[in-house]
């Protein structure tokens, strides 16, 4: 009996040091690392099923952020233009080569991050974030002309313009990123970098809502001197009180929009994301969405949720601020440990969120993604999904970097599986466990055949407790084909 | 007097000495389970295919409950599990009980069937690896 109690202790301690031993072990994030350029590249470092293929299509590029494809099966790929940590470059759509040699089709200004293309009717269609101007949805024709389809979307914050796709309908979906981290502009903006430029920045949301008047206190950043309190969907140092209504607007924070590829009033599809940066339409015609869920940072940390994947459900609210999934945020699990409880800040929640497709993994940075159509390819009906991995320790902390891989995902299961990842005894950037393999999986999509899956590589952004650091020239485009039959 | 103290004096010493051999293998098997890795997924150990219909509804709940801090049983924003052997029973009462920052599940939330099934789950991913995905 004794010897059983003892095992029993021993099991109980193993267990303990396993996985209680998070108060204990500092944050291990993707990006906290130190590099030095140049960026190594090896595809023999890229796991992927056997009977998969992995080679490089081009390297050296500075922030990629989406792929697409012209009519004649031509690979274009846009430059970001903008990297977290505040790091200004030119946002350019190119033309790569079969050499990987790259053309620049058309070129932007300083009011990145474009994030994502598409071609549609002989068009490209750009995301540009608008982090100094606000966001845009650019139509670019073949020869660089580029015109702006609508302006001035709300992206100023954390979160920008992000995915354009186009729909069965014609018309060009496009996803809005939340101004905050859970509907508070606080110090965390600051800290950003977007604060101080826009004071008067916040999130709108989609229609119209009640506050319960949730005030949160922070030290007046934008002064320097004194406290202040700030209250949800209002500029940093305006309190809210019970009751009050906040108009929603078009376009808004965290919402799904739509608009004609000639321009016009965008339409609301759906809101109440937090940043819904990929967006793609299934084979049948549904859109889905690859969702960033929250941070454990900010006047309003919020612990331990998922990203998510959805299928969007037309006018309806899908949870943010107040929800994760279908969650509330008031459940004792999205606490932070040694932190407040969290407390609703909507009194009049539109309607119950709906159940997500999937749950990734916590901090993943979940970003484009693409439908498997080929059965040459295989997993055809899957989902795959480019997780750029986790920004800890500014997002929060991590035991083990998250993400840094592509799923793909059965959409009518939520069973996620890991798709390409780095080779090695730990999970992370090539940056961080050594080799030449992925960094930062940031999009993914199919050639128009079906047959190669492309992936956008960020490069190597490093993080540490001042923010993000983010190297040019360290971006990749990689292919995964499949050699044999159907699976 | 004096053979009986002896003797005294070595079943004191005997009974100690099993129990502490006993802890100490069972910490040596645990250390050594525990230096496996803990990677899972088609790329690294071949696919996972799922024929027990109890497992399969066990990565279900597993996807919706707790892929989310230990994805594929890897690590993330909490440990790995992969390379933790637990035993049966402590699976279900971590699940039920939480420790440290990990969360509890009530009943509403993962039924005693499907923490059944979970743990099904968690062992037969634990379990995998590439030899079991050859077979």
């Amino acid at each position: 009996m004794t010897e059983f109690r003892n095992c029993f202790l021993v099991l109980i301690l193993s267990a303990g040091i396993g996985t209680g031993c998070y108060h204990l072990k500092p944050s291990s994030g993707a990006g906290q690392t130190k590099f030095s350029p140049p960026r190594e590249i090896n595809p023999e470092d890229v796991a992927v099923p056997s009977g998969y293929r992995v080679e490089v299509v081009a390297q050296n590029l500075t922030f990629p952020t989406g792929i697409t494809f012209d009519d004649e099966g031509r690979i274009y790929v846009v430059e970001s233009g903008y990297s977290y940590g505040e790091m200004w470059t030119t946002p350019r759509l190119l033309r790569i080569g079969n050499n990987g040699k790259t053309e620049t089709i058309a070129s932007g200004g300083k009011n990145g991050p474009w994030n994502g293309v598409t071609f549609s009717k002989g068009a490209f269609f750009v995301a540009e974030g608008g982090v100094l101007e606000g966001g845009k949805i650019l139509r670019i024709t073949p020869d660089g002309k580029t015109t702006a389809l609508i302006s001035n979307l709300p992206s100023f914050g954390d979160h920008h313009t992000d995915g354009p796709v186009a729909g069965p309908d014609g018309k060009i979906y496009f996803g809005q990123g939340t101004a905050s981290n859970s509907g508070v502009v606080g110090e965390d903006n600051a800290k950003f970098g977007w604060l101080k430029r826009r004071p008067q920045f916040h999130d709108i949301p989609g229609q119209d809502i009640t506050l319960t008047g949730q005030n949160f206190e922070t030290e007046n950043v934008l002064t320097g001197k004194g406290r202040v309190m700030t209250g949800a969907f209002l500029p940093f140092g305006t309190p809210s009180h019970p009751g009050q209504i906040i108009k929603g607007q078009v376009p808004c924070s965290g919402g799904v929009m739509r608009i004609s590829p000639n321009g016009g009033k965008p339409e609301l599809v759906a809101w109440g994301f937090r940043n819904p940066y990929g967006l793609t339409f299934s084979p049948d015609g549904k859109l889905f969405v690859s969702d960033n869920s929250y941070d454990d940072r900010g006047s309003r940390p919020v612990w331990g949720t998922s990203d998510l994947l959805w299928q969007v459900k037309q006018g309806t609210w899908h949870g943010w601020p107040d929800f994760t999934g279908d969650d509330p945020l008031t459940e004792k699990d999205y606490q932070p440990p040694g932190k407040p409880a969290l407390k609703f800040l909507i009194a009049n929640h539109p309607n119950r969120p709906p159940k997500p497709t999937a749950y990734l993994g916590a901090h993943a940075a979940a970003g484009g993604l693409d439908f498997s159509r080929s059965a040459k390819f295989g997993h055809r009906g899957d989902v795959f999904i480019a997780l750029f991995g986790d920004q800890a320790p500014t997002v929060g902390k991590v035991m083990h970097p998250v993400g840094v891989r592509v799923v793909r995902v059965n959409v009518a299961t939520g069973v996620i599986d890991n798709f390409a990842v780095n080779k090695g005894k730990e999970n992370g950037p090539a940056s961080k466990i050594g080799g030449g393999g992925l960094e930062r999986p940031l999009a993914v999509r199919f050639s128009p055949d079906g047959t190669s899956l492309y992936i956008v590589d960020f490069g190597v952004l490093n993080e540490d407790k001042k923010g993000a650091k983010p190297h040019p020239r360290t971006g990749a485009i990689w292919r995964v084909t499949r050699e044999g039959g159907a699976k | 007097m004096k053979i009986r103290l002896v003797a005294a004096l070595t079943k004191a010493w005997r009974v100690p000495f099993r129990r502490h051999a006993l802890v100490s293998a069972a910490t040596l098997v645990l250390l050594a389970c525990g230096c496996h890795s803990a990677r899972r997924g088609e790329p690294i150990q071949g696919a996972m295919k799922i024929s027990d219909a109890n497992v399969a509804r066990g990565q279900k709940v597993y996807m919706e409950h707790c892929y989310q801090c230990h994805p594929n049983g890897e690590g993330g924003l909490g440990p790995a599990l992969n390379n933790k052997p637990l035993p049966r029973f402590m699976v279900k009462m971590q699940t039920r009980k939480g420790l440290g920052t990990m969360p509890s599940f009530t009943d509403g939330e993962i039924s005693a069937e499907e923490l059944e099934d979970l743990t099904d789950y968690v062992i037969a991913l634990r379990r995998h690896d590439l030899r079991s995905a050859q077979r």
